[in-house]
């Protein structure tokens, strides 16, 4: 047969291994107390008969004799024992039988059998006794029964079975209910963590108000749920961004194949019509790779490839790289390094972070406007502002360019695909840098760099 | 895709005008290039567009078999994908750079590992490439790889009528003086190391500029026409050409 469930459960055990040692506790305790108990008992009493010794003795012959039948007359609960003998062992007084051999004569209390009278027979008993010889060969016995010490060890022991078998019992049946309580609840959460993987996002584990492990620690499952569950939703609704942004090159492709097929005569057209179609396919390529390159760069955790960095340079090469297309716009590109800075990090990834604020700017200036590109210091720390004429980037849409693929109503003519920024902010991030859209006129980006950043 | 350069040359317009600069070379060359890729349709893909530029390919679809082949049949050059069964692309090529075989190595790999390329690089790779790619991207760097500009001593450059002084930093055409920006002195020097040789716009901007990234702007094209503006003055034969859909050539004749 199987044991029940909850018995082999860690927590009924945990109970039983106190129970035990409660018990065993218990049980020591009470043993020290009765052993005391009977040591102060057996001490007393010793003081007792060695005190009824001393006064019997020192009364005269026939005195002793009087004293032993009083003294024996008043033990109501015939515990005394108390007899004088003669030099030859005759009894002359007293309820032995006989003068016990093993019994000294030293005036010391022992333990001892003697055999008590009664007046139906003798009896032999263990007793505390002490025994004295007289000037005149007389032996004077004074005993006492010490039961006590058996009554107090039936008490103890009721006592014990009185206290201890409930307390044990109790012990174990809290521990059964306890192991039983947590397991249906760990049966609760597995019913619901089993909805939750079969795709029920909304499910939570069972939580109540109560300040309780188990309760504490749904609670910060049921936190970390609700992120996860946002995270899930956001990424869809990514996901439903991609499939649009993807299906826009790839429809013009299909299109272009499918008029190609049946209008196009001569191998040029056919030509044509391929290209274009390679080119759709191609945008629809970057937009992917360009969400690739993003999820890598949030998830790396790299610092391999970092080295030092002289940012005055990166800016003088991006701007120098951008100058042409500016130029064409009839934009002005300026940099300005008023402070030489070099920081830590990945110079490619850099390059590209910088570019690509460079490009926004270039992208997003009106003909005729300028392009700001600063190095400075701030507390320790290092500024690289990107300060452009163009339209800037309202207060209500500054979180939002952060999403991938937004883009703002005001510029949705202009071409890109709408990565950038977030691509920017990635890069930043990984630097531990910080990237911060400073409020108009105009575009004002900045990427702050602490001098004591990652790495 | 089983064309063959031959046929191709003979109908070439387009896109096709830049076999037309492969096939030359292919032809002349005869190269062997080995393939390590396990993916078939893949290596099936790369192994005839190569085989179309003139190339001779050996393709092996493990990395222990490809191994002994690269040790055996010696190619002039190799591409290696990063990910391979049985023994992973690097390791493959740092066995061969233990072998002191020299042979450069183009390695491919997929997204999702920014320190492979690092690591590439770092192991050996000569050059390294990201799936997914286009093929004229493919093999613009395989002939790269297999035309390294020789170290000379020379310190002006002729290509056609068309002359690069790289200690007085000027350029002239015939007898009429270019006037060059910084930049685009590099540029043309690049591209007169490397005439008759396609360059795609990646390259350029890696060995150029000297960053590997990814252009949110046509920047390449605007540094490129301006160059053009200034090589190929009014009347004057082409030389620098755009190869629709891939990328540049610097050329004597037209």
């Amino acid at each position: 047969m199987r044991e029940p469930h909850f018995i082999r459960s860690s927590t009924f055990r945990r109970a039983l291994a106190v129970a035990g040692m409660f018990a065993v506790f218990v049980i020591v305790l009470f043993g020290f107390i009765y052993w005391q108990t009977d040591d102060y008992l057996i001490a007393r009493s010793d003081k007792m008969i060695a005190t009824q010794l001393n006064s019997i003795a020192g009364l005269s012959g026939a005195q002793q004799t009087d004293a032993i039948d009083q003294h024996l007359k008043e033990d109501s609960r015939g515990v005394q024992y108390a007899a004088l003998f003669d030099a030859d062992g005759r009894r002359i007084a007293g309820n032995l039988q006989q003068l016990p051999p093993e019994l000294k004569m030293n005036d010391s209390v022992q333990s001892i059998s003697v055999v008590r009278m009664f007046p139906a027979g003798a009896q032999a008993r263990v007793i505390r006794a002490v025994g004295r010889r007289m000037p005149n060969g007389d032996a004077l016995v004074i005993g006492r029964d010490v039961d006590e010490a058996r009554e107090i060890s039936h008490v103890v022991g009721q006592a014990l079975a009185l206290g201890l078998l409930p307390a044990f019992c109790l012990c174990l049946m809290a521990g059964a209910w306890l192991s039983m309580r947590a397991q249906r609840r760990v049966e609760e959460v597995n019913q619901r963590v089993q909805r939750i993987i079969a795709g029920d996002l909304r499910e939570r584990l069972p939580h109540r108000d109560v300040d309780e492990s188990f309760s504490r620690l749904a609670g910060i499952v049921n936190g970390m749920l609700d992120e996860m569950e946002t995270m899930i939703h956001a990424l869809a609704g990514v996901g439903n961004d991609i499939a649009h942004d993807l299906r826009t090159p790839l429809t013009r492709a299909r299109l272009v194949l499918e008029r190609g097929r049946t209008n196009a005569t001569t191998l040029e057209q056919f030509h044509a019509v391929t290209d274009k179609a390679i080119t759709s396919i191609d945008q629809s390529l970057a937009i992917i790779t360009a969400l690739l390159r993003l999820a890598e760069i949030e998830n790396s955790r790299r610092l391999a490839a970092f080295e030092d960095v002289p940012l005055h340079d990166m800016l003088r090469e991006v701007c120098d790289m951008y100058e042409p297309i500016a130029e064409n716009k009839n934009v002005d590109l300026r940099v300005e390094v008023k402070h030489r800075s070099s920081v830590r990090g990945d110079r490619n990834l850099l390059f590209e972070a910088f570019a690509n604020l460079v490009d926004n700017a270039v992208k997003f200036t009106p003909e005729g406007g300028r392009v700001d590109v600063e190095l400075t210091r701030g507390d320790n720390e290092t500024i690289v502002r990107v300060i452009d004429t163009g339209c800037g980037i309202g207060e209500r849409e500054r979180e939002a360019v952060l999403r991938r693929f937004y883009r703002s109503d005001k510029v949705r003519s202009t071409p890109g695909v709408g990565l950038g920024l977030n691509l920017v902010a990635a890069i930043v991030k990984l630097h531990g840098f910080k990237l911060v859209i400073q409020p108009g006129p105009g575009g004002r980006m900045e990427v702050i760099c602490p001098d004591r950043s990652l790495g | 895709m089983a064309l063959v350069s031959g046929k191709r040359a003979a109908v070439g317009t387009g896109t096709a005008g830049a076999a037309d600069g492969f096939a030359a070379v292919g032809y002349r060359l005869m190269t062997k290039v080995l393939l390590i890729e396990d993916d078939s349709e893949t290596a099936e893909e790369i192994t005839a567009e190569l085989a179309d530029r003139g190339f001779d390919v050996e393709w092996s679809a493990n990395g222990i078999d490809g191994l002994d082949r690269a040790r055996s049949s010696r190619p002039d050059a190799m591409i290696v994908d990063r990910l391979l069964p049985g023994m992973d692309g690097l390791t493959v090529i740092e066995a061969l750079r233990k072998d002191q075989v020299r042979t450069p190595v183009l390695v491919l790999s997929a997204l999702g590992a920014v320190d492979d390329r690092v690591r590439g690089l770092r192991m050996g790779g000569d050059d390294y490439l990201t799936k997914p790619f286009a093929l004229v991207e493919l093999v613009a760097r395989i002939e790269a790889l297999l035309r390294r500009p020789v170290e000379t001593r020379e310190t002006t450059l002729h290509v056609g009528t068309l002359e690069l002084d790289l200690i007085e930093r000027t350029a002239k055409r015939g007898d009429r003086v270019i006037d060059l920006l910084p930049r685009e002195f590099r540029l043309l020097e690049y591209m007169m190391q490397r005439s008759d040789q396609l360059l795609t716009r990646a390259m350029l901007l890696e060995e150029v500029w000297n960053y590997k990234f990814v252009p949110a702007t046509n920047l390449v094209d605007v540094h490129m026409g301006r160059l053009r503006h200034k090589v190929d003055g009014p009347g004057e034969t082409q030389m620098i050409h755009n190869v629709r859909g891939a990328g540049f050539i610097l050329r004597a004749g037209p």
